[in-house]
């Protein structure tokens, strides 16, 4: 993304009050327990083993780590992922 | 997220990937393709779930990815049809019992007939049958409903109005009976003569001629109202009708006793009751008690029954009452008036409705052997009219 566009993004969810997921494409991450996690926005699979998964984001990458892992269901846009959730990494 | 039973309309199948770089084919399949559920299995291998369409644009994919797979399960529709279409006969039997169902139910499995008193339900039954309704007919070869209603209605003469309604498998015809007149019994011309001497007192004629007028006295066999009308070639016969009333005389001789006996009960009362098996009877109580001289015995029988079945059990109850007669010696002015009432009681119902005692006269009275003897001469006014048929005299 363009320096001036991300800039004006930033203007526009700012001054209307917008979520910052909406405007800047930023991956949004919804876990229920530990045992359901939903990512959205994500740009693909790098890594999938029944411990960890690793998605590429818009900038850096995602990791989940856990046990017995399964990708439920994947979309374009949008993974949810079950099994065992021990942590969350975030990487720039 | 798309519902279950897309994909399972769809068809899906359940792969495993053999050997190769499971992450490469992850990266590109998951962009492309759709997959879910896509886990390792115990061996460590890539489990996942496509649709079977993905399945074969999968290949390309495979091969970049040096990848071989392996399908462990196939789902959904397409397959479950492939398996079938493999089961001939059970999917002809599938499709048979949906036929035979189809086909069951556009049977006419029951008529009613409703409304009916006077005409019978058989008679509309074959009517019906006429017409073509009847049980295990086919739906779709009777006609309208109220078609048929009136055409049932011209095959019923006695209906004045006729409805056939179709509820599913069941025809319903509902009938008006029309109501008749009361039926006359068929007359033929006739004459009213008189049954005995006696003098008119009133007569009206409803039907034919008068022959007679008042005060005018009759012989037994007249003719009162005569069924002949017309004169001369212009005559007709015809039921006459109509009222004559005269006076009548009739002697009576009427013997009273003097003395008259009355039956009493006394109070006095045994009960025994028996327990019936079958046709035998075993007295359950009343024993022991002294018979009386004079009795009367009254009986009551009960049967057991369950609903409509009579039990081969019962309950007699004889009930022994005692019963005294007393003779009671009456004067003779008693004895006249107890014969008297007696004899207009008597003569009263054998005169006829309608017929009152005008005068009574006595003639002679005397006493001999304890009885009253009366003659006595009663007049009453009574319906003196009898029917006699005219015969047509052959020429």
């Amino acid at each position: 993304m363009p320096r001036v566009v991300r800039k004006l993004r930033n203007w526009t969810a700012r001054i209307l009050d917008l979520p910052q997921d909406v405007v800047l494409d930023l991956p949004r991450v919804t876990m229920i327990g530990g045992i359901q996690l939903t990512v959205e926005n994500h740009r693909g699979v790098l890594h999938f083993s029944p411990e960890s998964l690793r998605l590429a984001m818009e900038k850096g990458e995602l990791e989940v780590t856990g046990q017995d892992l399964t990708i439920r269901n994947i979309g374009a846009e949008e993974v949810l992922v079950e099994g065992t959730i021990t942590g969350v990494l975030l990487k720039r | 997220m798309k519902g279950n039973w897309f994909q399972y309309a769809r068809g899906f199948v359940t792969v495993k990937l053999v050997s190769g770089d499971a992450d490469a084919f992850l990266a590109e399949a998951v962009s492309k393709l759709e997959l879910w559920d896509i886990s390792y299995a115990r061996d460590g291998k890539l489990v996942f779930r496509v649709s079977l369409a993905d399945f074969f644009r999968m290949r390309p994919i495979l091969r970049r990815a040096r990848a071989r797979t392996r399908i462990m399960e196939r789902s959904g529709l397409p397959f479950q049809m492939a398996r079938l279409s493999r089961r001939k006969t059970f999917a002809a039997g599938m499709l048979g019992f949906v036929f035979m169902l189809f086909l069951l139910s556009t049977l006419v499995w029951d008529v009613q007939v409703e409304g009916t008193e006077r005409i019978p339900a058989e008679q509309i039954r074959q009517a019906a049958r006429a017409e073509g309704i009847y049980p295990f007919q086919w739906s779709f070869r009777l006609q309208d409903p109220s078609q048929l209603a009136e055409k049932l209605a011209l095959r019923l003469p006695g209906a004045s109005w006729v409805g056939v309604v179709k509820t599913g498998t069941r025809i319903t015809i509902t009938v008006v009976e029309s109501t008749k007149p009361e039926e006359k019994p068929l007359e033929s011309p006739r004459d009213l003569i008189a049954k005995t001497d006696a003098v008119v007192t009133r007569i009206v004629a409803e039907n034919g001629r008068p022959k007679v007028q008042r005060n005018d006295r009759v012989r037994k066999g007249d003719v009162l109202i005569s069924g002949i009308v017309g004169e001369g070639d212009r005559t007709k016969m015809v039921v006459s009708k109509g009222e004559v009333r005269g006076l009548v005389w009739h002697e009576y001789r009427i013997v009273s006793p003097l003395t008259t006996k009355t039956k009493g009960f006394t109070g006095e009362a045994h009960n025994r009751s028996y327990l019936l098996i079958g046709n035998r009877a075993l007295q359950i109580s009343g024993y022991g008690h002294e018979p009386f001289a004079q009795s009367e015995v009254l009986s009551d029988l009960k049967r057991f029954r369950i609903g409509n079945w009579t039990l081969p059990l019962g309950k007699y109850i004889e009930e022994e009452k005692e019963v005294v007669f007393e003779e009671r010696k009456l004067t003779e002015a008693e004895a006249k008036a107890a014969g008297l009432a007696q004899a207009r009681k008597e003569l009263l119902a054998a005169s006829g409705k309608g017929a009152v005692i005008k005068a009574e006269k006595l003639l002679h009275e005397h006493t001999e052997n304890g009885k009253v003897i009366l003659n006595v001469l009663f007049e009453v006014e009574q319906s003196i009219a009898v029917e006699r048929p005219i015969v047509q005299s052959v020429p």
